[in-house]
């Protein structure tokens, strides 16, 4: 047995590729004679780019083809919550120091703010909002204050100090912090009617509830039905937010839509169950109500599109009611905790460790995230972390995207190469075999079609003849035209081949034996141009591939939602989205260009194991 | 070598006239209706019998109740239009631009002007690289720099041009902002003189070049580079050097003419190729040239702006056929074209 040499990995690999023997071989079976495949195969993979090709090649191919499955694209999905969020996984990531103090936490969009025993401040998470605002830039006088209270919407936060004094930071530009006459004046008496017992914050819209039932809102009054009816005002008990509108549970136990959007909206219709039961708890998704009725019962009414209204059945009376922006998570009497309603992001997946009778004392609910503090004070969460590659301008996860885009190049490049090679090789057969007029005509027209610059014409068919086709149609339309405007060079080679084949010594001998001109081209000069046809497929393929995502990137190829590796890329040609969300190109420019370079590292050594002669140079 | 030109320009005159004939049947196939388009303005101030009577004489006069033949040979200019007079793409007219209100050959002047100007830049540019380049790294096969320059041109045409550019907008114009990050002027600019003005287009321009530049290196010195290494193969080249010749000479003059040949074709083929990959380039960096307005024309269904520009990128392409085989001819005598 020779000795070991090499790295463990570089073994791995001359094992799995060329066979355990290659390592023992003795002169003797050096000087065997091998087939010409064989060489091929060794000569092939030998190399150190095709190796590395074919790995690359192979890594990005498995994960487009069973991605999918786990990634599942949903063409309709986006989320204006989640627009241009960069590569995280910290959304739900409590800071250390506030791990076994929680005294309080606020979870808003994409962050957290937590307040801890000794009064200090933490966010975390994804905190900026634009590129100057930062909901961790905490002003000096927010850090100085006493908080005893605090809320987070999409892109603000309101915290009430001890002394009544309110302080909103984040976006303000969209009168998040202008706080009405009213307000100014029982924030500065300070007295009974400004003693704050609720205060939640929404999309651009803020609501603080007094003891003594008086609710102010206060916000960005075009985006939000946020004025209050005068006979609800002073009876008041407990306010939830949606996106746009608010519902109070009044003191009788009632629930009311207390807003002025008309009668017949999803909102201000209280469903008739819940006439003449008395509620305990109210909370609102951000396009539903749901209700906690004395006896544990949940009502959920609204616009419901992510399963909000599949109440599960509870083991026990509901105790209390939670909120995020798709889903609800409901506490029990006997300490078991569920959560229901959207879960793309898994928000309704409750540990084991809480789901059960675990010891908590608060559950805190963000727009996807969820935390519940146990007694010891330790924290666990369920629901969004991040996003792995961040998202693009529509709140869509890019990782997703990536995966499915990547599934749709690479079958429409496989498939009009496919379609190239049958037209080349036909053509080319008939050419090279027949000669002549055919020969001549079929060239001609060769040449025209390979002089044409390639991608206006595909542009204008894809344009002209794409008008009136539906995108799955438009997707199957740009293969037939990449195929149709791309077999010449397969046509070339074709008849090239049988051209020089058919001289040969080898088929004069074969005609010689009397065997049939059929069987001369199909079993004698066909294996030995498919091995060339071989290798101008594959870098067809990455040619078809660019083509494809050149077109996808003008707009002329797949049409948008549906995801490709080039019109991922369309809106990337402006200098906010180069400079701000890098990650909105970097990533699939660089799948992308890792998947053609690994291609064409595949197609360069095929190439050069196959005419021997071409690797010299 | 004249009689074949003659035999050429022939063979491209059919070619073009099958290739107009096939894009412009090809628009025909949009369902638009000019003559509509034409009343749409006073539809509102006309009686509906007024209407359709003015409707059916505007179709008349605009012939386009014709067969696709005839409505074809007006607009190339072989057919009488219906005013009695040959007015077509041979007399110079190439249509009116609906997007832009004005005749397609004044709205394409200046884009042309501008693509030309970036692709001869451009073309100068990587030939300057490229056959250096490529007749070292044939020299020194197979050393370090060759095997390095092997890799940097196969991730060159792997690439695809956008994305290179996108990372040069990334490093030249956001991180280190040296070029503007689109536009051929800067914008309000006043110019004391002409030379100012051309300054600031070269400055405007640069990008854009340096893209195209590096996105055609790949192919071009893997071309050269090969050409190269058959011809330094060459019995000749032993002889040469057997002789004592200077390598130098060896190299430029014995080998380097011989590998000219493949090279012409393949510079001249991409030549071409940078007229169509321009549409790429120049919406990247919204250049006021061929490519833009090309996308443009086409995202705003103005077709016979299209067409018009179709025409212009296949005579080019025709034509630049032509002159790789008569070149085939000049570089290499033993080449008898004409026979």
């Amino acid at each position: 047995m020779a000795k070991k040499k090499g790295f463990f990995l570089t073994r791995w690999f001359k094992r799995a590729f060329l066979g355990s023997d290659q390592e023992v071989r003795d002169f003797m079976q050096e000087e065997q004679v091998q087939t010409p495949f064989r060489t091929m195969a060794h000569n092939f993979f030998s190399k150190h780019t095709v190796r590395i090709g074919l790995i690359g090649f192979f890594l990005i191919f498995l994960f487009v083809l069973i991605g999918p499955r786990f990634w599942v694209l949903d063409l309709s999905d986006q989320d204006s919550t989640l627009t241009n969020l960069p590569p995280s996984s910290n959304m739900m990531d409590v800071p250390k120091e506030l791990k076994g103090k929680i005294a309080d936490i606020a979870a808003g969009r994409t962050y957290g703010v937590g307040l801890d025993t000794d009064g200090h401040l933490h966010t975390w998470g994804y905190t900026r909002i634009t590129e100057k605002i930062n909901i961790a830039d905490i002003p000096d006088e927010v850090r100085n204050a006493d908080l005893v209270m605090f809320a987070a919407g999409e892109d603000h936060v309101v915290a009430l100090g001890d002394d009544g004094q309110l302080y909103v930071w984040g976006n303000t530009r969209l009168q998040q912090g202008q706080f009405s006459s009213e307000m100014k004046k029982a924030m500065k008496a300070n007295d009974a009617t400004w003693d704050i017992i609720q205060l939640e914050a929404s999309n651009q819209f803020s609501a603080a509830l007094s003891s003594d039932g008086t609710l102010y809102l206060w916000g960005n009054t075009n985006v939000a039905d946020i004025k209050l009816r005068k006979q609800y005002q002073g009876n008041i008990a407990k306010v939830a937010l949606t996106s746009n509108e608010y519902i109070c549970l009044l003191k009788d136990g009632t629930v009311a839509y207390t807003g002025f959007k008309d009668k017949g909206s999803a909102f201000a219709a209280i469903p008739e169950n819940l006439q003449g039961v008395t509620v305990k708890d109210i909370a609102a998704t951000s396009s539903t109500m749901a209700a906690v009725t004395e006896d544990g019962q949940v009502v959920v009414w609204g616009n419901a599109k992510n399963g909000e209204k599949n109440i599960p059945a509870f083991s026990a009376p509901v105790k209390k009611l939670y909120a995020g922006r798709f889903h609800y998570t409901a506490w029990l009497e006997n300490g078991d905790v569920v959560s229901w309603g959207g879960n793309k992001y898994h928000q309704t997946e409750v540990p084991a460790s809480v789901a059960h009778g675990a010891n908590i004392r608060e559950i805190y609910t963000g727009n996807f995230q969820n935390y519940a503090v146990m007694e010891d004070g330790t924290v666990e969460t369920w629901g969004l972390k991040g996003f792995f590659l961040g998202t693009d301008g529509q709140g869509r996860d890019l990782l997703t995207r990536i995966v499915n885009g990547g599934r749709v190049t690479m079958t429409v490049g496989a498939i009009s190469v496919i379609i190239a090679t049958i037209i080349g090789v036909v053509l080319g057969g008939i050419a090279g075999y027949f000669g002549g007029k055919a020969d001549m005509l079929i060239m001609r027209i060769a040449e025209i079609v390979g002089g044409l610059p390639f991608i206006p014409f595909a542009m204008i068919l894809s344009a002209v003849i794409g008008s009136r086709l539906d995108p799955t149609q438009k997707m199957y339309l740009i293969m037939v035209v990449l195929g149709v405007l791309s077999w010449t060079g397969t046509c070339r080679l074709v008849r090239a081949q049988i051209l020089a084949q058919r001289e040969m010594e080898y088929v004069t001998a074969a005609k010689a034996m009397g065997i049939k001109e059929g069987t001369i081209v199909f079993r004698h000069i066909l294996p030995n141009v498919i091995s060339l046809l071989l290798v101008s497929m594959t870098l067809d393929f990455a040619t078809c591939m660019l083509t494809e995502s050149s077109l996808s990137y003008l707009g002329f190829g797949i049409p948008l939602p549906t995801p490709t590796w080039g019109n991922l890329l369309t809106g990337a040609n402006n200098s906010i989205v180069i400079q701000q969300y890098w990650w909105q190109w970097v990533f699939p420019a660089a799948i992308f260009g890792i998947c053609t370079i690994c291609i064409n590292m595949i197609g360069d050594g095929l190439r050069d194991a196959v005419d021997p002669k071409s690797a010299e140079r | 070598m004249g009689k074949y030109i003659l035999k050429r320009c022939g063979y491209i005159v059919v070619v073009f006239m099958i290739l107009s004939l096939l894009m412009y049947s090809l628009y025909n196939l949009i369902p638009t209706d000019p003559a509509r388009q034409e009343l749409e303005p006073q539809r509102k101030a006309l009686k509906a019998d007024e209407y359709q009577m003015l409707y059916q004489q505007l179709r008349k006069e605009m012939g386009l109740d014709d067969p696709l033949i005839v409505r074809y040979l007006r607009w190339i200019g072989l057919w009488k239009d219906t005013d009695g007079t040959f007015n077509g793409v041979f007399e110079g007219n190439f249509g009116y631009s609906n997007l832009y209100k004005r005749n397609v050959v004044d709205v394409i002047k200046t884009p042309m002007g501008n693509t030309i100007f970036i692709n001869i830049f451009s073309t100068i540019a990587s030939l300057g690289i490229t056959i250096p380049l490529g007749i070292y790294c044939a020299v020194h096969k197979g050393k370090r720099f060759d095997s390095v320059t092997q890799v940097v041109t196969m991730l060159g045409y792997s690439i695809p041009v956008y994305i290179i550019a996108l990372i040069f907008m990334y490093l030249l114009c956001v991180l280190w902002r040296v070029f503007p990050i689109m536009g051929t002027k800067t914008p309000g600019a006043v110019y004391a003189n002409g030379w100012q003005e051309f300054v600031d287009m070269l400055y405007h321009i640069a990008l854009p070049v340096i893209v195209m530049t590096f996105g055609s290196l790949g192919g071009m010195t893997r071309y050269v580079r090969s050409a190269m290494i058959d011809a330094l193969s060459m019995d000749y080249i032993r002889t040469a050097r057997a002789k004592g010749l200077r390598e130098k000479v060896v190299i430029y003059s014995h080998a380097w003419r011989n590998a000219l040949l493949p090279v012409i074709t393949s510079i001249l083929g991409w030549f071409l190729g940078i007229f169509g990959g321009s549409v790429i380039i120049e919406n990247t960096f919204s250049l006021n040239g061929m490519g833009k307005l090309y996308w443009q024309g086409l995202n705003n269904m103005d077709f016979e702006l299209v067409l018009a520009i179709q025409m212009f990128y296949s005579i080019v392409s025709l034509i630049g056929s032509l002159l790789i085989d008569i070149s085939y001819g000049l570089v290499d005598p033993r080449v008898r074209v004409d026979k």
